[in-house]
Parts: structure tokens; C-alpha cells; sequence
């Protein structure tokens, strides 16, 4: 059984769409080169491959709209009812038929086509067997046009139809037209139903969720029903008898007492009879709407009869009032009980129970003498629920002095501050103090804290903590810590002069300057260095390599040095005083080298053989100069 | 969650976006602007399609002006009736007499006997053997080359068995058989699926007839049982002619237009 999702469907295209895009994905997908001299199975081959690739396509799409749409067979009875009831299952599943047939054709044509295309000896004969074939697919689906229109329809409204669970809590409202089904469900869930003064706001099923002992509730609205039979009503009505023939829920019937819906209460007995079948086997409770404006004991002698035996036989009415939500609590948590009362019932007398219970133990600690031990329950919680019972005022919110004062409303939380001094409460406080921050002080107990240091302190005090130890030394080492502490100072101040003494003046670099060769020897030499070799040395063949560069070198030094300006191009040298030709050269080899990252002269390595910007792909409009 | 008809009732409950209106108008407007840089720089395959569906628009287009101003364009009207229409008072009561039949009868023989009719396609380009058949080698070392087999489509009759392969000479492949054929008829214009039931003449070559080569202007013989057409004596035809009109080998099927 496939899981269905009625929101996940995709969508269908139209006749013409469909063959646009799957031609246009033919031709973009599939190799579009091919020459009369080629060879013929390769020519074959090619024509081949594009209509099987249409053909595959598609099926591909069929398909996936045949798995979307779901089987009536398959799912829950009251989606299946609902389905017909909305788009009708003779037409439904004939659309689907058509949609299979179709994909059959299309495959039976390209076995043929590919089949003669085998026979094909020149070009031409191919591509005229392509075209047929795929011009006998884009037929077949262009007779398909309505078929297609009309799942799309189905598949928008099905992606729109509230998600009921047919299988848990569910409450069902129904009755006339204009009775308050809808501004019940408004004031118990969160749903947020049309409602409006003429009939059949409400035109499909509408769902809403609340909670109740800690559990999910379903409460369903439906469209009201008018009093006909079952063959002449209309959709909108078959829709909520389906719900309340295959959701097992409790089902609260909405009577309007003060008859403004436009029927009188007779009308609304007489519908109510007309359905109790439907009734049967469920939790039912009559829902006595709009009592602010007549309460049942203003209604006359008769219709109040009506209400007495609806209560002899046993179902609850209660009066309730959308408008002052009175009586809709009572309503709900009626519901509710009977609700879980019927469904505790009967999952009892199925066979599965008793896997359960026979696990479930509840255990009772044995007495162990006469002392009760009855259960604790604080003072305070026994008051409130009191409260609660009495439906006592509760003290002034916030909310009503908001609504009361209206624009003037200030939200005043130091109003709820509990000072010493009440007349402080509205004083402005000051963030900082004399350098302190006075957030870092805030304690409640701060006072209290002081007084205990205070008085540790003076405790310490006493008991001569803070003395210093001068007396136990002697007069020599008194002596010497004076004389070390004005050895430190003078110390301290000499670092500093001398820092600012400038005995050298400013300094090159020892780099900065050029050796001499003697000096260097000499000083070498000085230091115990072996200096026979002086020829062979690295300096010596450096000095002889780059003598010409140095002699060019030197020139430039004697030239006059031109300031150095933001413009490159003012303050360049002159050409025949610029770097050498062959310097030049080298310097763009190295340039270039450096750029492809090659390792020398001599590598050749290259990185991508086959760029593939510049091979793959087909050529489409733009130049094609470059390959 | 949103459900049923959520979006219209979040229009009804708060309206409309501050500027709906006035984005919807400047993109309507932009329309015409966004046609014409597409027409303008589209190319390739998309832009002979655009064009040829421009095109269709642009027609229906101007015939709609054309009518709003003239109010008394004719356009082409099917239900038309046909000319030399006579009202009923003024028709002939008499039926074809039988000397009429008798002489139709007469025409029909001669004409059989002269071996002409008045066929839709009367001159067609003639098929010779290299196109029509494709020589087979055989043998050890592949150098006879007495067997052919034909690469037009073809029919072959109901009790149709192969010679035995040795033997055969003519290789008719299984691919390229035909049962239906697409028969049109001239004056209704309606197209029947419908069987054959012979290769009667292939222009080009007497040898093609009695292999069953179908090509562009041979005529077959169809079973028009389907269409369900009575002689005047009141007999059931059921065989009648068909010219072939299009290259079945190229098209993948055979398309013929009934002799009447």
C-alpha cells in the first residue's frame, strides 16, 4: 500500500506543455550531429536513441502522474467517499484510465518505430521514421488535453482538503445552516472558520485542534445540511454526511433556539430524526446555540417539551452561548468524557486489550499499621482550587487595565517592587556614583553584609592581625632595606638617562654599506681564517660575474636621484639610461615562468590537456573561432 | 493549518496588498515591451516556433478586427450549403432507371478491360531494383549473390509460409510487413483504420505485384466490411481499391485514398 500525500502530488502540465518540453528536452539532450556519410548503424543508432529518449520520457512522467494520484481502492473509505463525493470516481478513475492507455500507445509506438528503423539503409529514411514516430507520440497526448485539465483541477483542490485522521479523537459538528457550528469551533480551537450572516458560509469541511486532559482533539465543521432527502442533496451537504457517516467521533448536534437561523426548532427536530441513523453508535450531544438571545425556559410549552424528551432519552443537552462563551466549556469537556468513555469501551471489548493488560500490574504498598497516611495537599493549592471552583474575580490584570486605559496604557513594572519606603518606588535610579557602578552593589542583603565585615574587621583588628613585624628587626637590617631601596631607585633613574644619551648618532645597517675585498681579508684573516684560496673563493668569481652589472651600477649611482612621485610614468629614467635589453629579457622570461608556474626553463609540463570550457558542450549561438 | 479556500479568505478578511494594484498594471503593461525583445532576439529552433505561433495569432488577430469593423466579413462556413442546392418541389422523382445501371455496368468492364482508371495519383516516379531490393550475400566465401531482400514494406497474404531458406530467393523480413492500411475517403474525408486484403498493381514493376511491394501509388484492395456500404441490388461490398499515398517505408505506415 502506497503511502499517499495528497500535498506532494506534482503537478500536471497541459497537453501543449507537455510536448514542448519533452521535444525541447529531446533536442537539448541528445547529440544533434550526425552527416550522411556516416556510417549507417551509427546513423541508426543516433535516430534511435532519440525516440526511445522521447518514448522514455514520457513514460517517466505518466508514470509518476499514475503513482501520484492516489487509488481510491487504497485509501481510507472516508477520503474515498469524500473524492467522490467532490470529483466524482467514475470520472476520476476514467481520466486516470485514459492517462494509462495513453502511455501504453506511446510505448507500443516506439517499439514499432525503433523495429523499422533497423530496415532504414539511407539518412533520410531514418530521420523521416524519427519524425514519424515522435509526431505519433505528440499525437496520442494531444488527444489527452481534457484528461490532463481535469486531474490538474483534482490535484489543486486535493492539495487543499484539510488533513482529518479519520482514526483518533474527533468531535463532528452539524446541523442547519447559520446555527454557530462555525463559531463554536472558532472558540474552542484555533481554527479561524468564515463566519457570516447567510447561509452556507461554510461550504466544505474545516478542521481544528484543541487540547483536553493532557490529549489531541479533532473537532470538525461541517456545512450545514438542510432537510431533503439524500438523493436530492448537493454537494456541499454530501460532503458533511460523509464525515458523519465514516469519522467514528462524538457528534454534537447544534440547535438554534432563538430560531434566527431562519428555521423553527420543529424544522430542526424533524432534520434531527431524519439523520439519527447516521447517529448510531456514537457519543451524542445536543448543543443548544445562541441561548443569550432566549434561554430554553423563555421558549413556549411545546418546544420546551422538545428539549425535556431529547433529555428523557438520555443525551445531554446543554445551553450554550458562542457570544459569551457561556456553556462551551461544559460542552466541550462533555464531549470530551463521553468521547473517551466510548472509545475506552470499545478497544475493552476488542481482542487487543488484553495484551495490554496483562502487562499493566498496578502495585498497592501493603499497610504496615493503623497510622493514615493520606496524601499531602498544601494549603495554598486547596484555596486556589477553591477559587477556581467558586469562579471567584480574579485580581485586576494587566490586560484589563490595557484595555481599560486604552492609549493612555503605560506598562509600570515598578509599581510590583517591594521597598522598604513604598514613596521610593517610582524614584529615578542613577547608574553610576562617584566612580562606582552601582549595579555592581545591588544586593538586598548588602547592609546586613557590611555590618558582618565591619564587624570581622574589627575583630582582626583587635586581635592584631594588622600589626607589622618592624620589632623583630634589628636596627642593621632596618639599615640595609633603606639602602637597598635607594640603591633600586638610583639604579632605575641611571636605565633611563642613559636610554636618553644618544651616543652613536643614527646607524646603517651593516648590510647597507659595501665591504672592500682587503678589508674583508683582513679582517679574516684577523680571525684565524685560512685565507690561501683568495681566487678560488665564492666572492671572488661573484665580483668577477657581476662586474659588468656593477659597472652599470655605478653609473646609475652617480646619476642624480629623482624623486620618487605617486605617477609612475613622470618619474621613470630616461631610455638609454634604463635596465639592459638582455635584462630585460630575462626579467619577462622569469615573469612568464613565474605566472604558469613552471619550475624552470625546462619544464614543459602541461596541467590540462583537455580544458573542458573549451571542448564540451554543443555549439550554440556565439562565434566559434576558438576551439 | 491553511486549508480549503484559505487565500481568498485572507483577500475578503485584509485586502489587498498596499501596491497590488499598481504592480499589476505596470507588469501587464510590461507585457507588450517583453513580447517584443523576444521576438526580437530569440534564434534558433525556439525562434521558428515563436514565430509560427506568432504568426497563427496575428491571423486570428486581424480577422477578429477585421469583423468588430466591417460586421460583414464572410468567413469560411462549414454549414454552408452546397451549390446547385434545389429546393424539394423542383428535384427529379424518378430514380435512376435500370437502362442507367445497365450502361454504368458496361463503362465499368471496358474501362476494366483497358486496365485504366481514374486514380488519385496517375503518374508516379518508378522504383528500380537497386532501390526496391538490397542484394544478399551468400555462401562460404560470401561471393554468391543470387538472393534479395526487399526494403520497401510489403504485404503478404494471410497463409503466407517462407520457402525454405536455402531456397528462397526473395526475403520479405517480418519488420516490414503490413496488415492495415489508413484509408481515406474522398467524399466523407474520414480516415479508416481498415485491412488489406491484397497487393492488386504496383506501377513500377509487375515483379512487385506478385511480391506484394507496396510503395507511393500502388493500388491495394481493403476490406471495407467496417463501412458497411451496399450495392444497389442490395449486396454487401466488402472489397474495394485503394491508392496508396504516401512512402510507407519513411512514415512507418500506409496511407491510401479510396478508389469509389
Amino acid at each position: 500500500m502506497a503511502l499517499y500525500n495528497f500535498k506532494k502530488i506534482m503537478v500536471v502540465p497541459t497537453a501543449k506543455e507537455f510536448i514542448d518540453i519533452t521535444l525541447s528536452k529531446t533536442q537539448r539532450k541528445t547529440p544533434t550531429v550526425i552527416h550522411k556519410h556516416y556510417q549507417i548503424h551509427r546513423i541508426r543508432h543516433f535516430y534511435m536513441r532519440k525516440v526511445k529518449f522521447t518514448q522514455q520520457n514520457y513514460h517517466d512522467r505518466l508514470t509518476q502522474i499514475l503513482t501520484d494520484f492516489p487509488k481510491l481502492d487504497d485509501i481510507h473509505p472516508f477520503y474515498a467517499d469524500l473524492m467522490n463525493v467532490l470529483y466524482d470516481k467514475d470520472h476520476y478513475k476514467l481520466a486516470l484510465g485514459q492517462i494509462n492507455i495513453a502511455k501504453n500507445l506511446i510505448d507500443n509506438v516506439a517499439k514499432d518505430y525503433v523495429r523499422l528503423m533497423k530496415y532504414g539503409d539511407s539518412l533520410y529514411r531514418c530521420k523521416q521514421l524519427k519524425r514519424a514516430a515522435l509526431g505519433r507520440m505528440c499525437t496520442i497526448l494531444k488527444r489527452q488535453k481534457s484528461s490532463l485539465e481535469y486531474l490538474e483541477q483534482v490535484r489543486q483542490h486535493l492539495s487543499r482538503l484539510p488533513t482529518i485522521d479519520p482514526n483518533t479523537r474527533t468531535l463532528l459538528l452539524c446541523g442547519y445552516p447559520n446555527v454557530g457550528k462555525s463559531s463554536f469551533i472558532n472558540k474552542v480551537t484555533r481554527a479561524d472558520v468564515d463566519v457570516q450572516p447567510y447561509a452556507f458560509t461554510t461550504k466544505s469541511l474545516f478542521v481544528g485542534h484543541m487540547d483536553y486532559r493532557y490529549l489531541r482533539w479533532q473537532v470538525v465543521d461541517t456545512p450545514g445540511i438542510l432537510d431533503h432527502p439524500l438523493e436530492d442533496r448537493n454537494t456541499i451537504e454530501m460532503q458533511a454526511i460523509t464525515a458523519l457517516a465514516h469519522l467514528r467521533a462524538a457528534v454534537l448536534y447544534v440547535m438554534d433556539v432563538s430560531e434566527q437561523c431562519g428555521h423553527t426548532l420543529q424544522e430542526q427536530l424533524e432534520l434531527f430524526n431524519n439523520i439519527r441513523p447516521l447517529f448510531a453508535n456514537k457519543p451524542l450531544i445536543i448543543v443548544a446555540n445562541k441561548c443569550d438571545v432566549k434561554k430554553i425556559t423563555e421558549l413556549s410549552e411545546e418546544n420546551q417539551k422538545i428539549f425535556a424528551d431529547l433529555s428523557v432519552e438520555g443525551i445531554p443537552v446543554i445551553e450554550t452561548s458562542t457570544l459569551t462563551e457561556e456553556g462551551v466549556m461544559q460542552v466541550k469537556t462533555e464531549a470530551c468524557d463521553r468521547l473517551l468513555a466510548h472509545r475506552v469501551d470499545t478497544k475493552m471489548k476488542g481482542k487487543k486489550v488484553h495484551d495490554v493488560l496483562n502487562r499493566l500490574h498496578l502495585a498497592m504498598p501493603t499497610k504496615r499499621d493503623e497510622k493514615e497516611r493520606p496524601p499531602f495537599i498544601p494549603e495554598g493549592a486547596l484555596t486556589r482550587r477553591k477559587a477556581m471552583e467558586v469562579d471567584a474575580p480574579k485580581r485586576k490584570l494587566e490586560r484589563d487595565l490595557e484595555m481599560e486605559l486604552g492609549d493612555d496604557y503605560i506598562l509600570d513594572l515598578q509599581k510590583y517592587w517591594d521597598l522598604m519606603n513604598d514613596d521610593e518606588k517610582q524614584d529615578k535610579i542613577p547608574e553610576v556614583w562617584e566612580g562606582h557602578n552601582i549595579a555592581d552593589y545591588i544586593d538586598p542583603d548588602i547592609m546586613k553584609k557590611l555590618q558582618e565585615l565591619e564587624k570581622e574587621e574589627e575583630l582582626k583588628e583587635r586581635a592584631g592581625e594588622y600589626d607589622s613585624d618592624d620589632e623583630s628587626e634589628d636596627e642593621e637590617m632596618q639599615e640595609i632595606r633603606v639602602l637597598a631601596k635607594q640603591i633600586r631607585e638610583k639604579k632605575q633613574l641611571m636605565v633611563v638617562e642613559s636610554k636618553e644619551k644618544d651616543v652613536h648618532g643614527p646607524r646603517m645597517p651593516r648590510t647597507a654599506t659595501k665591504v672592500e675585498r682587503k678589508t674583508l681579508e683582513k679582517e679574516m684573516g684577523n680571525l684565524g681564517l685560512d685565507m690561501n684560496d683568495k681566487d678560488g673563493s665564492h666572492y671572488a668569481q661573484q665580483a668577477r660575474r657581476s662586474r659588468s652589472i656593477a659597472k652599470k651600477r655605478k653609473r646609475e649611482a652617480s646619476a642624480p636621484p629623482t624623486s620618487k612621485t605617486r605617477s609612475q610614468s613622470a618619474s621613470r629614467p630616461p631610455r638609454d639610461q634604463s635596465v639592459s635589453f638582455l635584462l630585460l629579457l630575462i626579467l619577462s622570461q622569469m615573469k612568464g615562468m613565474n605566472r604558469q608556474g613552471k619550475k624552470g626553463e625546462a619544464d614543459r609540463h602541461v596541467f590540462d590537456l583537455k580544458p573542458k570550457h573549451l571542448l564540451a558542450g554543443k555549439r550554440k549561438s556565439g562565434t566559434t573561432d576558438r576551439r | 493549518m491553511p486549508q480549503n479556500e484559505h487565500i481568498e479568505l485572507h483577500r475578503k478578511r485584509h485586502g489587498y496588498r498596499l501596491d497590488h494594484h499598481e504592480k499589476k498594471r505596470k507588469k501587464e503593461s510590461r507585457e507588450a515591451h517583453e513580447r517584443s525583445h523576444k521576438a526580437r532576439k530569440l534564434i534558433g529552433l525556439k525562434a521558428k516556433l515563436y514565430h509560427k505561433q506568432r504568426h497563427a495569432e496575428k491571423i486570428q488577430m486581424k480577422k477578429t478586427i477585421k469583423m468588430h469593423e466591417q460586421r460583414k466579413t464572410k468567413q469560411k462556413n462549414d454549414d454552408k450549403t452546397p451549390e446547385g442546392a434545389v429546393p424539394a418541389y423542383l428535384l427529379d422523382r424518378e430514380g435512376q432507371s435500370r437502362a442507367k445501371v445497365l450502361s454504368n455496368m458496361i463503362k465499368q468492364k471496358r474501362k476494366e478491360k483497358a486496365g485504366k482508371w481514374e486514380v488519385p495519383l496517375p503518374k508516379v516516379r518508378a522504383q528500380g531494383e537497386t532501390e526496391v531490393l538490397k542484394v544478399i550475400r551468400t555462401g562460404k566465401r560470401q561471393k554468391k549473390a543470387w538472393k534479395r531482400m526487399v526494403t520497401k514494406v510489403c504485404f503478404v497474404g494471410d497463409g503466407f509460409t517462407r520457402k525454405p531458406p536455402k531456397y528462397e530467393r526473395f526475403i520479405r523480413p517480418m519488420g516490414l510487413r503490413f496488415k492495415k492500411a489508413h484509408v481515406t475517403h474522398p467524399e466523407l474525408k474520414a480516415t479508416f483504420c481498415l485491412p488489406i486484403l491484397g497487393v492488386k498493381k504496383n506501377p513500377s514493376s509487375p515483379l512487385y505485384t506478385t511480391l506484394g511491394v507496396i510503395t507511393k501509388g500502388t493500388v491495394i484492395e481493403v476490406n471495407v466490411s467496417e463501412l458497411g456500404l451496399v450495392t444497389q441490388g442490395g449486396k454487401v461490398v466488402w472489397g474495394k481499391y485503394a491508392q496508396v499515398t504516401n512512402n510507407p517505408e519513411n512514415d512507418g505506415c500506409i496511407n491510401a485514398v479510396l478508389l469509389v
